[in-house]
Parts: structure tokens; C-alpha cells; sequence
């Protein structure tokens, strides 16, 4: 049993979610529940793919990019073009007349097609992340200068969509649209709320496998390896920097499926998706969850996510953020594993002295 | 492909950071099967040199060539770090560097010869016969048992002995050791004379070393190292003989 739960602990915990979770649109059916909380949920699923990706990059290998928001946020930028070209039926928006086009500009015309637009989801924030990456990681930089870099890329990306108005809309964003499968408001569209649902929970799954088959090959090791000793690992006869890149162009490219799932949901995207904070929550999320144990990012994402949603009304709203603030500090300083990190150290011993007062009420020699 | 008796020749090497010369036209030839001791004082440049031929350094001047057994010469100068242990030249810091969070085996199974690429990472599982090299390795630096232990948990003496044995697991033409014995006691220390003495049969073992019982347990050939120069080289028995040498480092207390 102990033994099971060892090997097998993230695995029936993330069955268990999925159970969860496959559940809830059946107490939707019944009643029991209110579709913008399904809509909330589906957001949680994209959050939680994102955190898998950032578990990746920062838990596995160690370096702590604050920029993801910038691949989150580029993914959901395609899938928007994609679903904004659907609801005007192909033809050009409001705010590209307001910036004075009469055509559609040419960087749009790639989203009229649906498979088109799924794989630049995926290749435009992969080639962006494989260009920063390359000549980052090659000229070795590490620690807090690429932390600081990450950051200043982030920001530039933002000013960018914000100037570059008649694309993008500016701060507005792209907004009023539907879902890939249509409408998903109101009574009448259940059907599509449940599909896009379900195809979420599914990409859900289907990340979460991956990135427990990297983590479980020689590869996983390799990336702990990086983490705790680049030096060791250049002179074991490894070409670092090309897995550094290749972790980080996985990790955006995750971001990016994640931040197209949640323009699904939520129905419009804006830069603010884009910004540091956005970023940095996302870096919250995994550490709370318990770092570079993959199940502990898609905890710690539904976990913050849900509590916010339920806890910040009414007078939290203004103290949630120095709350979430409180606790990041505190894991960081006292629980550096995180919640799963915590379970993990905390369980084997739970039920060794479980057992041992199971087997006899006598003397129970302590344990250094 | 003339068979030389020279594995490694270093030519001319100068070192200079910031106007201070670390080394100062180092010429020497580390010949094959045999274990060769650079030894000096604080500063004496040592650690350089290691940095220099595994190119963590780049020297200011000079070049060192690389004779590989029934393989064409190299020049180490100007190639990757990952290249050169590609090519047979391992090496193990002063700082024990293990990676302490994986286990022993899977330390090893990381610096298994070749699959460095990322896909081999991703789709290659060791082969058997990596794993029984890996065996034999670890029974020669005597860590069998500890194999499914992290190698975190290991004591400081072990953990070197890992790192011996991470090297020898690459299959390298040339080890280099950067202080193996630093913090062991006598008997760790007189283990470590007999691991390198055993790994001198298959390979050439480049040692930096302070503990002047085990360099006369295990050495070959001794190097002198002075401020960045060659003081002098030769027998060990010569070494402690010669007065220089007595005068620069062995009088000071440099054994311990």
C-alpha cells in the first residue's frame, strides 16, 4: 500500500481530479450547479495546463522565467484571431476600420482557416520562445539576469500589442467572441459548454501524460541534473544550453495550448494576460502546489484558482492579493516542497506511526 | 597515427586574467597509462591548468594537443567543454559535484558514454551492458550497495568516490582529479591511492593533490608548481629531494 502510493501517489491524485472534474458538468445537467462555474472550471483546466508547463521549465530544470504570460497570452491571441474572424463571418473587424483599413490585414488572413490556425496556436510561440531561448541559454545566462530578461521580453511584447492598436485592439483586446464550438452562454447552448469542456479536461490529460513520460525518462533526470549542477552536467559531456532551449520552447508552447483554451472560455482575451503579474501568479500557483512534481502545478493552479473565485468577494477583494502574497512568502520560506511536497514528506511517517500504534500500545521507540 | 607515448602535450600555455599571469609558457607532457601529479602551492596554478585543458579556461596563448589511442591527434584548444569529454577527457572537481537529488544509479546512468542528445535522452534506455558497466565501476569504487541510495545521503568521501566513478563510466582516455583526498582521512585517503592505481591499467590519471603520502602511494611523475611556472618535474623521490622545491612548498607545511 505504502509502496503504491509512493510510485503511483501523483497518478491517483490526478485521476481523482479528473474524476472531479468529469463529474461536475452531470450536476450542471441537474441543476446543482450554475454554468459561468463551469466556465470558471474550464479556465481552471487551462490554468492548470499552463502550471505543468512552468513545473517544467522552473520545477524540473530551475530556471525561473517570468515571462509566460507572454506565451499564455500569444496562444490565446491565435486561437481570439481564429474565433473573431468566425463571429464577423471573414470580414474585417471595427477596430481595424478604426485604424483604417479597408481589407483584412495580411498577419489575420491565416486564422480564416481553422487547422491553420490550431498550428499557429502552437508554432508562433514555439518559434519565439525557440529564438529567445537559443540565444539566451547559448550565451549562458542564468539566475536572476534571465529571470530579469523574461521579464523586460514580457513587457515589450505588451507595449507591442498595446501600440499596434488597429491589430490588436489595443487595451481592449479581442473580445465578443465565441467558442470553438459555438456559443456556450445561456441554457440553450449546454451541448457546446459540455463538448468544449470535456475536450478541455481531455488536452488536460493528454499534457499531464506527456509531461510525466519526459519527467520519467532519462531526460527528467537530466533536467534535475541542470538543476542542481549546470557545471557537472557540461563537463558529463552534455550540450546544456540545447536543453535548456528545448524545455523552454515545451514549456511555452504548453502556455500557449493553455492560453487558447482559456480564450474558449472566457470569451475575449486582453494584453492583461500579457503583463509580469499575470506572469508571476502563474509561478505562485506551482510553488504553492509543490515544485517539479508536475501533479503538484495542476493542484496548486485549482487550488488558488478555486479559493479566488470563492473567497475574493466583497470585502477579500481588496486584501486577496497581499493573502495569496502571505502565503507564497511562507511555502517559499517553510515548505519549499510545497503542498505535495509537504503530503510527501509528512504521509510515510503518518502511517509508519499509525501502524505502530496499530500493532502495539506499548513503547514506540522515536526515530531520528 | 604514429603511436606516441605523450596522451596529452601542453605547449606554451600562458594564463592571464587581468594583467595577472595564473600561468606563466607551462610546457608539459602527461604520457600514457601512468599517473601524473601536479603538486604545489596555494595559487600555484593548478586548478587552472585543469580548467585549461577541459576548457572551462581559455588560455591567453599557447595550445595543448590531444593524443587519443588509434585515433588522430586534437588540438583541446578552442573546443566545447561537452566536446572534449566527448573525445575522452574526464575530470572531477574539488568540490565533490554530484547530482544530490537522483540516485547513485541514476548518477551514473546520466554519464554513461554516448546517447547525449535530446531525443536519445527522451526514446533510450540503458543497455544491459551499460548496466553491467556501471556495476563493475561501482564495485571498484566500492558504492554496490549504495546504488539506489541518493546521492545526497552519501558521505563526503563516498561522494567523491561517485564523482571518481561517474568519470570512469564514460570510458575517458584521460581522468583528471582535482584533489580527490581533500577532507578524507587516512584510511579514505589510502582507498582513493588504490582506486587510482587501478585506474591507471585502462586509463591516464592527471591528479592535483596536497596530501604528500598519497602522492608518494600512488605517483608516477610529479610536477612542480611555483607562482604560475614549472619549478621542476621528475621521480617523486627526486621531487622531495630536490632543494627548490623543500624551500618552496614542502618546508612550508604543505603536507599537513
Amino acid at each position: 500500500m505504502n509502496k503504491l502510493l509512493k510510485k503511483q501517489g501523483s497518478n491517483i491524485c490526478f485521476g481523482v481530479i479528473v474524476l472531479i472534474l468529469a463529474v461536475m458538468p452531470l450536476l450542471y445537467l441537474r441543476g446543482v450547479m450554475n454554468g459561468s462555474t463551469i466556465s470558471f472550471l474550464g479556465k481552471c483546466i487551462a490554468f492548470a495546463v499552463a502550471a505543468m508547463g512552468i513545473d517544467m521549465i522552473w520545477g524540473y530544470t530551475g530556471i525561473l522565467s517570468l515571462g509566460h504570460g507572454l506565451y499564455f497570452a500569444l496562444g490565446g491571441y491565435a486561437m481570439a484571431m481564429y474565433l473573431k474572424l468566425q463571429s464577423t463571418g471573414g470580414k474585417i473587424t471595427d477596430f481595424m476600420h478604426t485604424g483604417g483599413f479597408t481589407e483584412l490585414p495580411l498577419v489575420w488572413k491565416p486564422f480564416l482557416n481553422l487547422p491553420l490556425s490550431l498550428l499557429l496556436i502552437m508554432l508562433v510561440p514555439g518559434v519565439v520562445a525557440g529564438l529567445i531561448g537559443y540565444f539566451i541559454f547559448k550565451s549562458r545566462v542564468k539566475g536572476v539576469y534571465f529571470f530579469i530578461i523574461s521579464q523586460v521580453l514580457t513587457w515589450a511584447a505588451y507595449s507591442i500589442f498595446i501600440a499596434l492598436s488597429p491589430y490588436t485592439n489595443g487595451n481592449v483586446g479581442i473580445t465578443e467572441i465565441k467558442s470553438i464550438f459555438g456559443s456556450i452562454k445561456g441554457s440553450s447552448n449546454i451541448g457546446n459548454m459540455l463538448l468544449l469542456f470535456y475536450v478541455a479536461l481531455l488536452i488536460m490529460i493528454l499534457i499531464y501524460a506527456l509531461c510525466r513520460f519526459l519527467v520519467n525518462r532519462k531526460f527528467g533526470k537530466l533536467l534535475i541534473a541542470i538543476r542542481d549542477g549546470e557545471n557537472r552536467t557540461y563537463f558529463s559531456g552534455y550540450r546544456v544550453s540545447n536543453y535548456k532551449t528545448f524545455v523552454y520552447v515545451l514549456s511555452a508552447v504548453i502556455a500557449a495550448i493553455a492560453g487558447a483554451i482559456f480564450v474558449n472560455f472566457n470569451g475575449s482575451i486582453t494584453p492583461s494576460q500579457m503583463t509580469i503579474s499575470y506572469s508571476i501568479t502563474m509561478v505562485i500557483w506551482v510553488a504553492i502546489g509543490g515544485r517539479g512534481t508536475i501533479i503538484g502545478a495542476v493542484i496548486g493552479a485549482f487550488l488558488i484558482n478555486l479559493s479566488e473565485y470563492n473567497l475574493s468577494s466583497g470585502a477579500m477583494v481588496e486584501i486577496w492579493q497581499y493573502i495569496i502574497g502571505a502565503v507564497f512568502c511562507i511555502t517559499i520560506l517553510f515548505f519549499k516542497g510545497g503542498i505535495v511536497g509537504f503530503v510527501k514528506d509528512q504521509l510515510p511517517a503518518f502511517i509508519a506511526s499509525r501502524k505502530r500504534k496499530k500493532n502495539k500500545g506499548e513503547e514506540v521507540p522515536t526515530k531520528a | 597515427m604514429t603511436s606516441n607515448e605523450n596522451v596529452l602535450e601542453i605547449k606554451n600555455i600562458s594564463v592571464c586574467f587581468d594583467g595577472f599571469y595564473a600561468l606563466t609558457d607551462i610546457r608539459t607532457n602527461v604520457k600514457r597509462n601512468t599517473i601524473h601529479f601536479y603538486i604545489g602551492p596555494n595559487g600555484a596554478g593548478k586548478t587552472t591548468l585543469l580548467d585549461i585543458i577541459c576548457a572551462k579556461t581559455k588560455p591567453t596563448s599557447g595550445n595543448i594537443m590531444y593524443y587519443p589511442k588509434d585515433k588522430e591527434a586534437k588540438r583541446l584548444t578552442g573546443m566545447k567543454e561537452y566536446k572534449i569529454v566527448r573525445e575522452g577527457i574526464g575530470r572531477k572537481f574539488q568540490v565533490p559535484s554530484v547530482f544530490v537529488n537522483l540516485t547513485v544509479l541514476d548518477n551514473m546512468i546520466l554519464s554513461i558514454k554516448g546517447h547525449k542528445g535530446i531525443i536519445d535522452s527522451i526514446f533510450k534506455k540503458p543497455s544491459k551492458k551499460d548496466l553491467e558497466d556501471i556495476d563493475k565501476v561501482l564495485k571498484k569504487v566500492g558504492l554496490i550497495d549504495k546504488k539506489d541510495e541518493c546521492a545526497g545521503s552519501l558521505a563526503h568521501g563516498q561522494k567523491q568516490w561517485l564523482e571518481i566513478g561517474m568519470q570512469l563510466v564514460q570510458k575517458p582516455e584521460i581522468i583528471m582529479l582535482d584533489e580527490p583526498a581533500a577532507g578524507m582521512g587516512k584510511p579514505e585517503t589510502f582507498r582513493t591511492g588504490e582506486i587510482s592505481k587501478e585506474i591507471k591499467k585502462e586509463c591516464t590519471v592527471i591528479v592535483i593533490e596536497h596530501d604528500m603520502d598519497f602522492v608518494k602511494q600512488a605517483a608516477d611523475i610529479v610536477t612542480v608548481l611555483h607562482e604560475g611556472k614549472i619549478l621542476m618535474e621528475g621521480d617523486i623521490n627526486d621531487v622531495l629531494a630536490d632543494k627548490t622545491v623543500q624551500a618552496v612548498y614542502l618546508g612550508r607545511g604543505g603536507e599537513g
